[in-house]
């Protein structure tokens, strides 16, 4: 070992980027994380089954478009069909991007480097949001060429699309920041996976007890705020509100479309308030 | 010229007073940083890494504010953690590469000088291998490797020695060493075994509970007093009586008599007095006064 010592020092004089840069590598680092890519196989496996599941109903809806020249599932409601998939990616991968940094006490060695804690937390939600979008975007865009090359009667869907798109931007921040925030708030991954999942089954299980508890009194203006409790059908009532997209809810219309907007907003803006918290918290240790 | 300098520091939790008006300046080189678990070394290193606003006071460290310029020190300087800082699941050579990039190297530099800095703190094939299955030694290294990947200017290294066994320190402390000497690259090592430090450092800083006892060069230490360690085969009893009955300052210690020297006349006093005894003289060696000893006299007095 001794003679490998005595190669000599070398200088580095070369460029040093900007911290524009160093969070750009941070959130593909992260990114790449999220799908387990430069990790162990067995870390590939939970983020490419779920995507893969996710791209079942394209194939079968471009079958369908080709053979019955029928449309399966529409470009907005698609995210809302799929939620128990993409809660589960939230879940399972929400936690790899922010509990190893909390539990092995490695934020000092960022924080140590020109990032700031508030570019650090930026690069996780922008790889998160990242993630979740691709989860959502890849399989509508997929079915979106298929119509095209298909050739479907009448005029290609492209309206319907490009706002699914945007709406399953909304919703992945949404969901990141949220997922996040819950993840980072226990360092161990499983508790991480878990407090995930039991806030989205939560919100979910909740919306129809709600539901049907006013729909019963007859009080159906009132059982329509019921779907609002859960993230998907919250973002779907911004893009009915937006777009003019059907409702994608079980049964019954959304109420107020403003309302739901800002209610979107200001949980995006309480999750990241949360993140922020805690990311102070952290940073003093 | 000054690699950092304080002015009053001072730092303030609710409850403790971790740095108390705390003013000093550290020159290029390798300096100690000394003081009992809990005298403020860790918050002083994070105050000066401008991750932490002090109380009252300023700090500048290559010549750049803690408070106003936090980052562009940062991007200067390297830090190594005192307890442990590394995910178990990547290997060696894709943690420091990543972080020489967060320090703003470019991807292709990050891979060279990740390679080339582990090889400095000596990890061959073992570097592409999961961190989770490293030894203390060599996590430290790594830990090491991450604060040099960038080629920083000034490095913290906070108690790098924690939890080495005998050889894991000597290597780490001669590794220490050679990058404040070879690498010119200005070292502030935090220990609470001066006598580690005593080995590698130029400069010394002595603090406790937050205020600093001393800060001097290491000869300083070392010259206050001199002594000399005599050995004899027996008879050293008899040596012993004589010495001091001849106005000699002699402390015993265990088989060794310990002569306080009080000029060049004492060196004669010790041989004359063997040879009239008749005793077989072993060994008879310049004693250096420990810092240690100084430490513990300082902190007596304060």
């Amino acid at each position: 070992m001794s003679e490998i010592y005595d190669i000599g020092y070398r200088h580095y004089d070369g460029v040093r980027l900007g911290r524009g840069h160093s969070t750009r590598a941070l959130a593909v680092h992260s990114l790449r994380g999220i799908f387990g890519l430069g990790r162990p196989a067995r870390s590939k496996i939970v983020p490419f089954s779920l995507a893969a599941i996710m791209m079942l109903p394209a194939v079968v809806n471009i079958a369908m478009m080709a053979l019955l020249q029928q449309r399966g599932i529409a470009y907005s409601g698609f995210a809302v069909v799929m939620q128990a998939v993409v809660a589960i990616f939230l879940a399972a991968q929400a936690p790899t991007a922010v509990a190893p940094d909390l539990r092995h006490r490695v934020l000092p060695l960022y924080l140590s480097r020109p990032v700031s804690i508030t570019e650090y937390v930026g690069a996780k939600v922008a790889a998160m949001t990242v993630a979740v979008f691709a989860l959502i975007a890849v399989p509508i865009t997929l079915i979106y060429v298929g119509e095209l090359v298909v050739d479907m009667p009448g005029p290609p869907a492209t309206g319907e699309y490009l706002g699914a798109l945007l709406m399953a931007l909304v919703l992945a921040v949404l969901l990141s920041a949220f997922g996040l925030a819950l993840a980072s708030f226990t360092p161990r991954r499983g508790l991480g996976v878990a407090s995930v999942i039991t806030v989205y089954l939560l919100s979910s299980a909740s919306v129809p007890i709600i539901y049907a508890t006013l729909a019963s009194t007859g009080d159906e203006a009132g059982a329509a705020w019921a779907w609002l409790a859960n993230p998907f059908w919250l973002v779907d009532s911004v893009q009915h509100w937006l777009f003019g997209t059907p409702p994608h809810s079980i049964e019954g219309d959304y109420p107020s479309g403003p309302v739901s907007a800002l209610l979107v907003v200001v949980l995006i803006g309480v999750a990241l308030l949360g993140l922020a918290l805690r990311y102070r918290k952290a940073a003093a240790r | 010229m000054h690699i950092l300098a304080t002015e009053g520091l001072t730092k303030r939790f609710p409850t403790v007073t971790a740095v108390d008006q705390l003013t000093l300046t550290v020159g290029p080189g390798v300096t100690g940083l000394v003081g009992a678990n809990g005298a403020g070394k860790s918050t002083l290193i994070k105050i000066l890494l401008g991750l932490l606003p002090p109380t009252g006071g300023t700090a500048r460290v290559l010549d750049l504010d803690v408070t106003a310029q936090g980052s562009e020190i940062r991007r200067l300087v390297g830090y190594m953690p005192e307890h442990e800082c590394l995910p178990p699941d990547v290997s060696a050579t894709e943690l420091v590469v990543h972080l020489a990039r967060m320090s703003g190297l470019p991807r292709a530099a990050a891979r060279e000088r990740a390679a080339d800095v582990l090889r400095h703190v000596g990890l061959a094939e073992e570097r592409y291998r999961a961190v989770g299955g490293y030894s203390t030694g060599m996590k430290q290294r790594v830990k090491l490797a991450q604060a040099l990947v960038h080629d920083p200017k000034l490095i913290f290294l906070d108690e790098p020695t924690n939890g080495l066994d005998p050889r894991g320190r000597d290597e780490m402390l001669t590794l220490i060493r050679r990058i404040g000497t070879e690498f010119g690259i200005s070292v502030l090592v935090t220990s609470h075994l001066l006598g580690e430090l005593e080995r590698i450092c130029d400069h010394v800083i002595v603090i406790d509970g937050g205020r600093l006892l001393r800060s001097s060069a290491i000869g300083d230490f070392t010259q206050v007093t001199q002594t000399v360690t005599v050995e004899v085969d027996e008879g050293l009893d008899e040596l012993a009586a004589r010495l001091s009955g001849g106005g000699q300052t002699v402390s015993r210690q265990g088989r060794l008599l310990v002569v306080k020297v009080a000029g060049p006349e004492t060196y004669d006093v010790i041989r004359d007095a063997t040879a009239e005894l008749d005793l077989c003289l072993i060994r008879l060696e310049q004693g250096r006064h420990r810092i240690e000893d100084v430490f513990r006299e300082e902190a007596a007095g304060v």
